[in-house]
């Protein structure tokens, strides 16, 4: 009885082992085949076909640090100010009645499913010199703003568009916390601080991970938001990729996308060592 | 305590939705500012039901949505189904992880690296039209697939493992099974796969910006390079109606799942009721008398009942079918599709009760020439764009109208096809000869002039001092700093600074290039950015005071600036000239059909819709002799496009952009990239 | 004269190179309730689903009615299981669970409406056709998979321990209600279960199985009294089991003491397990006992008390209806039909001694991996 995992090997075994094999065909010619070929256009020139470094080594210029460095710091930025404003709030949420709950998810989903161009192009309207903000600044007589254009900018569009993604898996998380902890922890005399400190936080940390994921790798690696709030000096990694996309320069594009994507990698693998979240948490909705 | 969270969850609901309060008011504005309100009406919803560009980018980011939705549901389903049973560990977890690629990637890589893939074994197939609808399908179903698994695995693994079993037992064959009881079992999880997928889809930007080709553009795609430009509130009515489906749909599904959560409520009643029934009977046995203990009745059955079975059935049926109609019809060569390529904003669309050009064209071919014809309407923001477009090879195009000296490195290069000037009756009727016989195109063989103009300078006079302008230095005057804004393409820029120098646009002398270098690397820290059509918004909104652009795309940003803008314009002296000319490229599918449209952009009433649309001066004859269309640009605008005592011919061979050899080209992008990339 | 309904021929079963069963022999007679009784992993549900279809033999013939079935699918036999946890389909309500198989055979509406009122007053669940499944209780889902099951007039019921996950009293309801059914119908069944009582009290014939091998086939007296060896003894209620010499026939010789017996046919002075229930040792005073011993612990079990007496360091169990103190210097006394010997066997010292009460954490232990399953 201990073995029902192999019993159905019989009967099942045409429909099962076939299930997963569209799948897995799938994933080999359009994931993995792709990902071979961003590196192989890395390591080769276009016009010749002949292996070289040269592509990689033009990211390793200041030119291109200069602006990996700029997109870290910036995507830092934002991923910080996103778990700083969206962890009190999924906290909150918690403590609300299931009703409540249940129309605050919808409310912070409800961004989610907007086009993330519109939402940043309405931003920009927003902060524009003459926007709404500026304008209401100027009728009250108060000194206007000049905000688009700068890192500011840049970072403002990032937090607000990736804000829910940092709320939605802290709070999926969190509201499947088992109660009874807070109650034992203050039972075992913790305050209400050390609660959240010693209790609550750590038992979200998987949540909180998987939140900075999901903001950090899209801040990292957007090109609009840069571009529709940026300005001369807020050109980001993404943006520079995109550039060299228009311009059909494919060895620039690949060469920078793999040492995004290498970075990357090693990030999230230090991430995923240092915590035990399997199968990216509360990502889902 | 509570107060604070209530007040703090407020506060982040405000701030996140606050912008698209704001893109819902202005939905309404009866102007075109998005900034300020000047009087509610329902114009813009009018015009999102007229614009054709739209509503099909709309069709095609539904049928798109839907086909991929559906394709990724059943290969993720089955793939949940089969992982969900594989033994090994390691196959189990390494699938697993591929799996989510495309969820932790950032989007840009994965919809580069499909690009690659697209464009190589596209060009091991030979195929003109690398990047299509089949493209962006598979792409769409390749980051659809983690979700629906995500969504499905779980509810695989909830099922109790003897539940396919019992169903065998009971005379089920495994498909039966599979069907009767494993699916029913696993719905909720696939219907929220499909929805997610279908969202997904539905909302992708990224990548289907890497992915997509020109005969399919969906509306994310649309909106981009709609968002290049100034944006006109149709976006925002669109948006609207997208916003209040959306807010229907999770309300809905919202009330769905707390009827779900009632259930399991009285789910644990019942129970309670159960055990202390029990309780009772035991006390009664005590007592040696019999009561018959019965549960409670319990609520109607909740879980997916077949009728909803049945009808998501039906749905996702008719949704298949749909999309292989649709599908279909695109394959089919019944309609006849052009895909033209231009500029933004650079033809009459129908939007202010112009003339849609493009859908009057579709009906003169079916009404004249009998034939079904559909233009695919797709636009650029620089002529480096589309070079790179076309010598990748990855679409394909049958007219483009590029500026002058693009068409000379086209033709150079063999990218474009010599035009069959007995299918363009109208060019030796209305073309006038100034036009003809430029350097781009000496001989005339590739090109039929569209529009031509001049570069000058805008400026917002309620910022700008009267006595800075007039030259090129007030682009490089420190007292606007921060206000200045450049073009984002190298050959303008560049001419900006050699005007400025007073040297020669069309040198191949690398020093010279330095020096342009030198000039814009000081002009870098006074911009605020490098912009191709944002101009229009920066300018109209006043968020920047000075840019250099072309001189009919001022008459359209002084139409619509703010009330507190005060655009003016200038020609410096010297300053460059240009021709933008409409070709048919050598990739081109359907070059008869191409000159019947470059014939028709060139015949009377499309011609002058297209100038009174786009403000650009005009060598068409039928256009600028016409007293109509004076009248309607005004005297003030007529002049600026024509300048009086002006020899447009003269001038131009001095003040053109001309191709440059390819080692100078290099020379410039690699300064160039040093420019925008290091600044 | 009985029917041969089904044979399970030298049947064989490894997973994973893990022998589950081996050389299994066991034929099922028509109108039986044989139970498969044995503790966890001992191959009794690998058996069970051997029958049902769930899984192939390595090696071996399973015949139905004299005909071979081993490659027949599950759902062709004519055979149907009551599942562990009763694996109902949740997406249906108890009518549709219940009308399922019926549906699958393409019978008529009207017919499988008849039948299934018919099921539904023979398992006591009238009224509740509109119920959902996952709102009954557990006794109530328990008829439903039984109803559903018999409708299909199967000529073999297979029941995977399906009494597991009910509290005691329910279980010892439907314990009777099960027999009952059977008696009723007329069905086969064949049952399978870790709980010596259950096992008892409803079979006809017990098949106690350990380590993929069966070790005892026979009516619930002959495999309480006469248990074949110490892990038939140990498994089926309590017993003491004590190494024993057979002196010669009808007297065996165990803890320094000669016993007469009524066992015989041994070799002379062979080695043996002598078998003493704790019910048939009378306690005595010290002076008139066999043998005598300590008390170490007295637990008051309601019918009798239960006692550890330390004879010459082997702990003895004991049951007595007569209060006896800790530490008390008692006396026993064994009738020779109390005493039962068996050969020895792979099983011989594992079992009988009370030092501890490893038998009662098995069986703890044994719950909880079916429940994880």
């Amino acid at each position: 009885m201990t073995h029902s995992s192999k019993t159905r090997k019989s009967n099942m075994s045409l429909l099962q082992r076939y299930a997963a094999a569209p799948h897995i065909v799938w994933s080999v010619l359009f994931i993995i085949v792709p990902l071979i070929f961003v590196g192989y256009y890395a390591f080769t020139d276009v016009s010749t076909g002949e292996f070289t470094f040269s592509n990689i080594s033009a990211f390793f210029t200041k030119e291109y640090l200069l602006i990996f460095g700029k997109s870290v710091k910036l995507a830092l930025i934002a991923t910080a100010i996103c778990l700083v404003l969206g962890y009190p709030i999924a906290y909150f949420m918690t403590n609300c009645k299931p009703k409540t709950q249940r129309l605050l998810m919808i409310l912070i989903m409800l961004p989610i499913w907007m086009n993330f161009l519109i939402r940043t192009y309405a931003l920009m309207t927003l902060l524009q010199d003459t926007g709404i903000i500026n304008t209401f600044l100027s009728k009250l007589g108060l000194p206007t703003m000049h905000i688009l254009g700068t890192e500011t900018a840049v970072v403002i569009g990032m937090v607000y568009d990736y804000l829910p993604y940092m709320i939605l898996p802290i709070y999926s998380v969190m509201s499947k916390m088992d109660h009874r902890l807070v109650e034992a922890a203050s039972d075992l005399g913790c305050n209400s601080f050390g609660v959240i400190r010693k209790v609550i936080f750590p038992l979200s940390l998987s949540g909180v991970i998987s939140g900075i994921t999901m903001v950090f790798v899209p801040s990292i690696s957007t090109f609009y938001i840069s571009q529709k709030l940026g300005g001369v000096d807020t050109l980001l990694i993404g943006d520079a990729i995109e550039q060299h996309y228009t311009a059909a320069n494919y060895n620039m594009t690949a060469s920078l996308s793999f040492v995004l994507m290498l970075i990357l990698i090693v990030g999230l693998a230090i991430v995923n060592h240092y915590t035990d979240s399997d199968e990216g948490g509360g990502m889902l909705i | 305590m509570k107060k604070f969270s209530n007040f703090y969850i407020g506060l982040i609901l405000f701030l996140l939705f606050a912008p698209i309060a704001v893109m819902i008011f202005f939905s309404f504005n009866e102007g075109k500012s998005t900034a300020v309100f000047t009087g509610f009406s329902l114009k813009w919803y009018m015009e999102l039901l007229k614009s054709s560009e739209m509503l099909n980018a709309l069709k095609n980011s539904l049928i798109l949505a839907i086909a991929s939705s559906m394709i990724a549901t059943v290969i993720g389903t089955m793939a949940a189904f089969g992982i969900h049973r594989m033994k090994n560990k390691y196959t189990r977890q390494s699938i697993m992880t591929v799996t989510n690629i495309p969820i932790m990637n950032p989007e840009i890589i994965t919809g580069i690296s499909l690009m690659f893939l697209f464009v190589f074994v596209g060009g091991l197939l030979g195929l003109t039209t690398k990047l299509n609808f089949w493209t962006m399908l598979i792409a769409h179903v390749t980051f659809c697939l983690p979700y629906v698994i995500l969504n499905v695995l779980p509810k695989f693994k909830q099922m109790p493992n003897a539940l396919p079993e019992a169903a065998m037992d009971l005379g089920c064959t495994p498909f039966q099974a599979f069907f009767k009881v494993q699916l029913p079992a696993i719905m909720p999880g696939v219907i929220t796969g499909l929805i997610m997928s279908f969202t997904l889809s539905l909302d992708d930007f990224v990548i289907s910006y890497f992915t997509s080709g020109t005969d399919f553009q969906t509306l994310p795609v649309l909106i981009y390079s709609m968002t290049k430009k100034s944006v006109k509130p149709t976006i925002y009515a669109l948006s609207t109606i997208v916003f209040i489906i959306i807010l229907i749909l999770l309300l809905i599904s919202n009330r769905e799942k707390s009827s779900y959560e009632r259930l399991e409520a009285k789910k644990a009643k019942a129970e309670k009721k159960r055990q202390e029934a029990i309780k009772n009977a035991k006390k009664a046995a005590a007592q040696k008398t019999k009561v018959k203990v019965t549960a409670p009745k319990a609520p109607k059955r909740h879980t997916v009942s077949p009728k909803l079975t049945k009808i998501i059935a039906l749905v996702c049926t008719l949704a298949i079918i749909v999309t292989f109609c649709v599908v279909l019809n695109i394959a089919s060569k019944e309609t006849v599709t052009l895909n033209v390529y231009n500029w933004g904003e650079y033809i009459s669309d129908g939007s202010d009760d112009s003339l849609d050009v493009n859908k009057a064209f579709e009906d003169y071919c079916k009404n004249t020439l009998g034939i079904n014809a559909k233009v695919n309407y797709v636009t650029y923001t620089s002529n480096e764009d589309l070079y790179a477009k076309l010598s990748t090879e990855a679409v394909s195009y049958d007219v483009i109208i590029p500026s002058d000296y693009m068409i000379a490195r086209l033709a150079s290069e063999g990218l474009l096809q010599e035009l069959n000037f007995d299918n363009i009756p109208n060019y030796e009727l209305c073309i006038d000869d100034s036009f003809k016989g430029l350097y781009y195109d000496p001989d005339n063989k590739y090109s039929v002039p569209y529009t031509y103009g001049m570069v000058g300078v805008i400026y917002d006079a309620n910022v700008v001092d009267e006595d800075d302008v007039g030259d090129w230095d007030l682009m490089w005057n420190e007292k606007y700093k921060g206000e200045i804004l450049q073009f984002n393409n190298a050959r303008d820029a560049f001419g900006t600074a050699f005007y400025k120098l007073g040297l020669d646009v069309n040198t191949t002398d690398t020093k010279m290039w330095d020096a342009g270098l030198a000039e814009l690397q000081k002009q870098t820290p006074l911009l605020y950015k490098r912009v191709m059509d944002e101009v229009y918004n920066m300018m109209e909104t006043g968020e920047a005071s000075i840019a250099a652009y072309y001189a009919g795309d001022y008459l359209t940003m002084v139409e619509n600036q703010a009330d507190n803008i005060d655009l003016q314009f200038y020609y410096p002296e010297n300053t460059n000239l240009f021709v933008d000319a409409m070709c048919i490229p050598s990739c081109a599918q359907n070059k008869e059909l191409a000159e019947e449209y470059i014939n028709f952009m060139l015949s009377e009433e499309a011609a002058i819709a297209n100038a009174e649309y786009i403000c650009y001066a005009s060598p068409n004859k039928l256009v600028y002799e016409s007293e109509v269309y004076k009248e309607d640009m005004g005297e003030d605008a007529f002049d600026i496009l024509y300048p009086t005592d002006f020899d447009f011919a003269d001038k131009y061979d001095a003040n053109c952009y001309k191709d440059l050899d390819k080692k100078t080209k290099e020379y410039i992008n690699s300064l160039w990239n040093r420019l925008t990339i290091t600044s | 004269m009985k029917k041969k309904l089904i044979e399970l021929k030298n049947i064989c079963k490894a997973f994973d190179g893990e022998q589950v069963l081996s050389n299994v022999d066991l034929y099922i007679n028509d109108h039986e309730f044989i139970t498969l009784l044995g503790p966890s992993g001992c191959g009794k549900t690998t058996t069970l689903r051997i029958i049902g279809g769930f899984e192939t033999p390595d090696e071996g013939e399973l015949l139905f009615e004299g005909q071979k079935i081993n490659d027949v699918p599950a759902y062709r036999r004519n055979v149907n299981t009551v599942f562990q946890r009763y694996a109902l389909f949740p997406h249906l309500n108890v009518y549709d669970n219940i009308a399922f198989g019926l549906r699958v055979k393409k019978v008529k509406e009207q017919e499988i409406s008849e039948r299934v009122s018919e099921m539904l007053s023979l398992v006591n669940l009238k009224g509740f056709e509109k119920r959902n499944v996952s709102l009954l209780s557990g006794g109530q889902q328990q008829r439903v998979a039984i109803a559903r099951a018999l409708i299909n007039q199967p000529e073999v019921l297979l029941l995977d321990e399906p009494l597991a996950a009910l509290d005691l009293k329910l279980r010892k309801d439907m314990q009777v209600e099960l027999k009952n059914i059977q008696t009723k119908t007329g069905i086969t069944f064949i049952y399978v279960t870790h709980d010596q009582e259950e096992a008892l009290s409803m079979s006809d014939t017990v098949v106690v199985m350990a380590d993929g091998k069966i070790q005892q086939i026979g009516t619930p007296i002959d495999i309480y009294n006469e248990p074949i060896n110490a892990f038939v003894a140990d498994f089926i209620g309590e017993s003491n089991i004590l190494d024993g010499v057979m002196l010669s026939d009808y007297k065996v010789r165990f803890a320094s003491h000669t016993f007469e017996c009524l066992d015989k046919g041994f070799a002379q002075n062979e080695q043996v397990d002598v078998v003493v229930r704790p019910e048939d040792v009378d306690v005595v005073p010290v002076e008139k006992g066999m043998l005598s011993g300590i008390v170490t612990s007295v637990t008051f079990k309601g019918v009798h008390y239960e006692i550890i007496v330390d004879i010459g360091g082997f702990k003895w169990m004991i049951q007595t209806t007569d209060y006896v103190a800790p530490d008390a210097l008692i006396g026993i006394y064994i009738e020779p039909d109390a005493i039962h010997v068996m050969k020895k066997s792979e099983y011989s010292n594992m079992f009988g001694d009370y030092s501890t009460f490893s038998d009662e954490i098995d069986h703890l232990s044994d719950v909880t991996e079916d429940e994880e399953e």
